[in-house]
């Protein structure tokens, strides 16, 4: 639910279905890794790189094995899905982390306030 | 052991620094050492100097395991996507499952290194400082790689005062003159679901004005329901 301080991942989350991790903060989730693994916890952070961090996790690895993590962090790269939970409206979600992105984007005003992207003209 | 080396300690970037703590690989021990999370790789160091570094890229997981029903001691579980040297073979399982694991390993080389800190209290720091030194290096193999949206390429505010630099985006008015029909079409419907989505806050009574359709033409796709494959293939701007 917190926005990225970062202008960069900012403007990568709304341009990327990122945008719907990084609404489902706290919702338990079941990840599925790249290696066949998986994990299932509450979703703590999801970066513009897709990676992820979890609490409390149940995680299966590819043998079958069962084991129980206080938190995970799994690298963009290794995810391969991302169960979003029944409960949760896509569109609605997606909506309003749009929202507070230009919240913070524009704060002060449109016109106001420190520019986001500095402009050649302002050189 | 061969995968040891010699190497001076990291000195600069290191996040975290913990000492008195066990490296094992696999289910080998490899002594006890100081464990260096510095932003440019992780490395384990024993007493006498020997150890081994692992590159972030490399990583595809880490967690704070305390589940002493799957390992007797609460440590840092690291899994690098890496072949390690191990000691003899596990024993290899009966029946079925068997040649599904020799072709996962052909594909998928897995090591899976676990670092066991005498101080438990200090896992999550550890943790912590993992996370941070690997979100400095994010996937270069990223195959999505529309994420070239810094600075002047993507000049938010330019565009909006129809100065962007960038020939292939419209500005509001130049952008309509170019619209053909269907584009028009396009443009009442895509206005018509941005009006629903959005009215209740930036509008007052829920009509939109001139002014409030223009503050929306910032260069973005304001579309906000991105759920349907394929929605994005007619998108005029290249980013």
């Amino acid at each position: 639910m917190e926005i990225s301080h970062s202008v960069k991942e900012r403007t990568i989350a709304e341009n990327s279905l990122v945008i719907l991790l990084q609404g489902i903060h706290g919702y338990v989730t079941t990840v599925d890794l790249r290696d066949e693994s998986t994990a299932v916890g509450r979703i703590t952070n999801v970066d513009a790189f897709m990676n992820i961090r979890l609490a409390e996790v149940t995680f299966t690895d590819r043998q079958g094995r069962v084991s129980q993590l206080d938190d995970l962090f799994v690298t963009g790269r290794n995810v391969r899905y991302v169960h979003i939970p029944d409960e949760v409206d896509i569109r609605a979600t997606v909506e309003k982390q749009l929202q507070l992105i230009h919240k913070v984007r524009y704060f002060g005003g449109r016109d106001k306030g420190r520019k986001e992207f500095p402009t050649a003209r302002h050189k | 052991m061969s995968f040891l080396k010699r190497f001076p300690p990291p000195g600069e970037g290191v996040r975290r620094q913990e000492p008195d703590t066990q490296a094992v690989l696999g289910d080998r021990g490899l002594g006890t050492g100081t464990l260096y999370i510095a932003e440019s790789r992780l490395s384990w160091l024993d007493k006498s100097g020997l150890g081994f570094s692992l590159d972030y890229p490399t990583i595809s997981l880490h967690a704070v395991s305390r589940d002493l029903n799957a390992y007797p001691w609460e440590h840092l579980y690291v899994m690098v996507n890496a072949k390690f040297e191990e000691e003899e073979p596990k024993e290899a399982p009966m029946g079925e499952g068997e040649e599904e694991e020799d072709s996962d390993d052909d594909i998928e080389p897995i090591a899976e290194f676990r670092f066991v800190p005498s101080d438990k209290s200090a896992l999550e720091a550890m943790f912590s400082a993992m996370c941070e030194c690997q979100a400095l290096h994010p996937d270069p193999e990223d195959e999505d790689s529309d994420n070239d949206y810094e600075g002047e390429e993507y000049d938010v505010e330019a565009h909006e005062r129809g100065q962007g630099d960038i020939p292939s985006f419209y500005t509001y008015e130049e952008g309509l003159s170019h619209l053909t029909s269907e584009g028009q079409a396009t443009l009442e419907r895509l206005e018509g679901m941005l009006a629903q989505s959005v009215s209740s806050q930036y509008h007052m009574a829920g009509v939109r004005t001139e002014d409030s359709a223009r503050e929306f033409e910032d260069g973005m796709e304001v579309d906000t329901a991105p759920v349907v494959a394929g929605q994005f293939e007619d998108a005029e701007v290249d980013h």
